[in-house]
């Protein structure tokens, strides 16, 4: 019997205090207060008629719910508990499974930690992004960095050690002391899990607009990683993907999902999915991606009409699994590819053996990983994926 | 015979040629409403695309005149491009009588002027007709003058028309009928047809146009092609109305198609007689005088499998664009591959985008050169066509490059600015004649200079206004020395450009510059150098990249990082990779984008 695809499943609200500039997620600025209710509804429609949707239905447990965005936690507890138990009354639960929640180190979670952690979620991502308060306004952050500090002690106060802070690097006129700076001001808040990742101009976003933002060059930012990385490293952080480091063992189980190719059910206003048809044997027998409208109103309006589904054919499987799973350091088993695709092991070999032979993929024993090499250029050796 | 008026029509590039051919198609019923898609004449897309005309093509069109009588009015198309020169002759080569169209507003343009002489010296009568009578600006007189003082043939009776509006179309048709002479040609004498143009089409094989000057085609017999020899039976005879239209006779004095299962691809050469095999003409007809292409590049497949099906598709290219010369080519830098002649680099564009989209190829063309004369030191001396084959400096006494003559038109506030660039362009002027609106320039100028940009930066200088027309005159020695491009200390033989010895510094700096600006960062770092022998001139370095992979994933949403990487992918494909340094198609043609910023 082949292990199935674990699932998870991803929520998204879609609303910010204000925009920041460099984002290119689905988020909208709040214009008014943000209409829980009717919010809470459509994901129930959506819910809905998702499950009733699904071919055939499978009783695998949800193992991670992340409630992601924009800024859920712009929502109240009472709100987000009742999202919660919406989706175990629908989906049955692993007994330990992961409830992430992202948030903001702003004024509107201030002493809210515990009410959260009560309606059921048990882990938190917060966005610090920075500890320079300067760096910060620049990258339109409505929180300080000493807000940060204060929501990374009502976390562990209200039980919430479990969380990951999102700290981004080659800010507009940073210096690699001043990233060395931030890692350490992080690290002193004894998270589980640090988020580490560049900033990036994204088309469609006013900082990609000109005039654009002075980024540090290329030989400042590689300094800045590899200072970075090993400030982590000597405090027990594991880089476990390009971008993320945890303490052992306490990787994000909901991002090992995706990066293992596993399933997600995507509600909220522009959330993708992911879902494999499984035949009685557990074999993937095909594979088939959602997609939700990004405007708030109209997926409010009607989420039946607006979700696009689509199958991701035979050949789009190779390249999808491993823009994910390269993205480990710890790489991945044949068995995994089999599983996850529900294609044989041959359909890739000989990209796999040209990757091995160039020095970008290493086999040890089995599992098989971007070497140093391969992650640096990762970009070029998924293209070798590409149908 | 008598009710046959071959003629073709000759403007400039946005004169309104095609048009005047739109609306006499329409008058005499050729397409109805519904069919009339705009510009029936440029049926190529690239054509279409490009606004111009590339091949001849013909129309045969059936006319009820005021006498009477019903005359096929044969149309045959002409290219207006400054490249495509040659084809007009070809073109005209089957007509008895050309219309002039020129621009009531803009006037007389030299490639009409260089075309109209062609057309007075094979004998034709011109017809002169005045377009766009309807713009505001329109001033008939001023652009009679001009003609009478620019061409010097009589332009009072010229028709005003304006083929926008179809306004005096009609009178336009009568005076073709009265003005051009009937075809002369004895139907009963042996069958000597004409092969205007020639071209491959998959299911039939080769289909020729041909004019029959004497005697008559028909369905079922056989025919030779003189130059090979060979018999082939008719399969079909037809006309283009411009729809194919199958007829079991063409007649002397006609224009129609002609196919005879011909299946290769040289078997219906342009500008060979086709004569009957049973009853042979005792001569072939004159044809057309071979042209000589001017700029050559190597074009090599990116992908070396494909090397053959390049071969195959120059062929049949070949067949019915005979400006078009190749032979094998082997580069160190970019492997098997044709050095290719073209007439211009508006040529050299078409056929690399007819390869590449007709036959599905993927092409990259060394940096585009003339051809030079190489004096060598036992005074011998050789023709160079290829930068990276100059003999060896030791050898060469002097280098020869070739010289045109540029017949330059331009209204008197651009004259200044016009003259600045051919002095830029190393010109020597030859003659300077202000006419009633217009500024006649004559000089001469280096081909090198005037291939690359001279016909765009002539246009910018003179906001469109001026027009140029040129033809070889000679080769003359000056200071030239090969410039070589090393990428990582080696010398790419497919980057070598011949210089003028005072621009060699400048050239070389810009060269680099470029280069620099269009290769993509790679794992580690470029040097782009140029050397004149092994003295380098000018030095850039691409940095290395030190990183390529996506910052954050959302694990959600792959659609945006896929976009992202397949873009990757594409960008990959055209590149060529030489030693271990990854080289796009564009830095290969960098030679082409110097001094525009």
């Amino acid at each position: 019997m082949i292990t199935p695809p674990p699932l998870g499943v991803y929520v998204h609200f879609p609303w910010c205090v204000s925009k920041c500039p460099y984002c290119d997620y689905n988020s909208h600025a709040m214009k008014e207060a943000v209409p829980e209710r009717q919010y809470l509804e459509a994901l129930r429609r959506d819910l809905e008629h998702q499950l009733a949707m699904s071919v055939a239905a499978d009783a695998r447990p949800v193992v991670s719910v992340f409630l992601g965005g924009g800024t859920p936690s712009l929502f109240s507890p009472q709100v987000i508990g009742e999202v919660l138990t919406m989706l175990r009354a629908a989906l049955p639960f692993a007994a330990d499974a992961e409830i992430t929640m992202e948030a903001n180190p702003g004024t509107i979670e201030r002493g809210r930690f515990a009410e959260y952690a009560a309606a059921g979620v048990n882990r938190v991502s917060l966005g610090a992004q920075s500890f320079d308060d300067g760096a910060l306004r620049r990258l339109g952050r409505v929180h300080t960095a000493r807000e940060t500090h204060t929501a990374a002690a009502e976390l562990h106060a209200a039980g919430l050690a479990n969380f990951n802070l999102d700290v981004m690097y080659g800010l507009p006129g940073q210096d690699a002391a001043g990233a060395l700076a931030d890692i350490d001001a992080a690290l002193g808040l004894a998270s589980a899990q640090v988020s580490h990742y560049q900033l990036t101009l994204e088309p469609g976003t006013s900082f990609a607009a000109k005039p654009q933002p002075a980024l540090p060059d290329d030989e400042v930012t590689e300094r800045m990683l590899e200072g970075c990385q090993s400030r982590l490293a000597a405090a027990g952080y594991q880089r476990y993907e390009v971008s993320a480091y945890a303490r052992p063992g306490r990787e994000c189980v909901h991002n090992l999902g995706y990066w293992r190719f596993g399933d997600y059910l995507g509600l909220g206003a522009g959330a993708h999915g992911k879902r494999s048809v499984l035949d009685a044997a557990g074999r993937v027998r095909s594979i088939h991606r959602t997609e939700q409208v990004r405007e708030p109103r109209r997926y409010q309006r009607d989420p039946v009409a607006t979700l696009k589904v689509h199958e991701v054919e035979p050949a789009q499987r190779p390249f999808e699994f491993m823009l994910n799973a390269l993205r480990l350091t710890g790489g991945i088993e044949q068995g995994l590819f089999e599983a996850r695709t529900g294609l044989p092991w041959t359909t890739i070999a000989l990209q796999v053996e040209q990757a091995v032979a160039a020095g970008d993929l290493e086999n040890q024993g089995g599992l098989f990983r971007a070497t140093p090499q391969g992650m640096r250029y990762l970009n070029d050796l998924l293209v070798e994926f590409l149908p | 015979m008598q009710n046959i008026r071959n003629f073709s029509i000759i403007a400039h590039v946005d004169h309104g040629k095609s048009t005047l051919a739109d609306r006499l198609i329409q008058l005499c019923g050729g397409l109805d409403a519904r069919e009339m898609q705009s510009q029936v004449l440029d049926s190529m897309a690239l054509e279409r695309e490009r606004g111009i005309t590339i091949k001849a093509q013909s129309v045969t069109l059936y006319y009820n005149a005021k006498d009477g009588q019903r005359y096929q009015l044969n149309l045959i198309d002409t290219p207006g491009h400054v490249d495509f020169s040659y084809e007009v002759s070809r073109s005209l080569a089957a007509c008895d009588g050309a219309l002039l169209v020129v621009d009531a507003s803009q006037g007389v343009e030299a490639q009409s002027v260089a075309n109209c002489y062609t057309a007075l010296e094979q004998g034709l009568e011109v017809l002169p007709v005045i377009n766009k009578i309807d713009l505001p600006s329109a001033d008939p007189p001023k652009v009679i003058r001009e003609i009478e003082e620019i061409i010097g043939i009589d332009a009072q009776d010229a028709v005003r028309v304006s083929a926008k509006t179809g306004e005096n179309v009609p009178e336009l048709l009568e005076a073709i009928v009265t003005h051009i002479p009937p075809p002369k040609g004895d139907p009963q004498a042996p069958l000597q047809a004409l092969i205007i143009d020639s071209w491959f089409d998959n299911y039939v094989g080769v289909v020729s146009l041909v004019r029959v000057v004497n005697g008559a085609l028909r369905v079922g017999e056989k025919i030779r092609v003189m130059s090979t020899g060979r018999a082939w039976q008719i399969d079909k005879l037809g006309r283009f109305t411009p729809k194919s239209l199958g007829a079991s006779e063409l007649s002397a004095g006609e224009v129609g198609f002609v196919i005879a299962g011909i299946k290769e691809i040289d078997g219906a050469p342009v500008g060979d007689t086709i004569t009957l095999d049973a009853r042979p003409c005792a001569a072939p007809l004159a044809g057309f005088k071979q042209v000589q292409p001017r700029v050559f590049a190597g074009l090599f497949p990116l992908n070396s499998d494909d090397y053959e099906s390049f071969r195959d598709a120059l062929a049949k290219l070949r067949l019915n664009d005979s400006a078009l010369h190749y032979e094998p080519e082997v580069s160190g830098a970019l492997g098997f591959g044709f050095r290719v002649g073209f007439l211009g680099l508006l040529h050299m564009d078409i056929v690399q985008e007819r390869l590449e989209r007709e036959y599905n190829l993927d092409l990259i063309t060394s940096a585009p050169t003339v051809i030079y004369e190489v004096g060598i030191i036992d005074g011998t001396s050789e023709f160079v066509d290829n930068p990276a084959k100059l003999p060896s400096p030791n050898r060469i006494a002097e280098i020869r490059e070739p010289i045109i003559i540029a017949n330059i038109l331009v209204p008197p506030d651009y004259v200044g600015s016009v003259l600045q660039l051919c002095t830029e362009k190393r010109g020597v002027q030859k003659k300077m004649q202000y006419l009633a609106n217009q500024v006649s320039l004559q000089y001469q100028l280096p081909l090198a200079e005037v291939v690359l940009d001279f016909f765009d930066r002539l246009k910018s200088v003179s906001r469109g206004y001026a027009s140029f027309d040129y033809e070889f005159s000679h080769f003359a020695a000056a200071p030239l020395s090969k410039l070589d491009i090393l990428i990582n200390g080696e010398k790419v033989d497919a980057l070598s450009i011949i210089v003028h010895r005072d621009s060699a510094y400048q050239r070389g700096r810009e060269l680099v510059d470029k280069m620099q600006e269009l290769i993509p960062r790679q794992m580690f770092e470029v040097a782009v150098q140029a050397a004149i022998g092994s003295h380098v001139i000018a030095r850039a370095t691409v940095k290395a990249l030190r990183k390529n992979v996506l910052a954050r994933c959302y694990g959600g949403d792959l659609s945006r990082k896929r976009k992202l990487l397949e873009k990757q992918k594409a960008g990959k494909k055209r590149m060529k990779q030489v030693g271990s340094v990854e080289i796009p198609q564009e830095a290969f043609l960098a030679v082409l984008q110097l001094g525009r910023r």
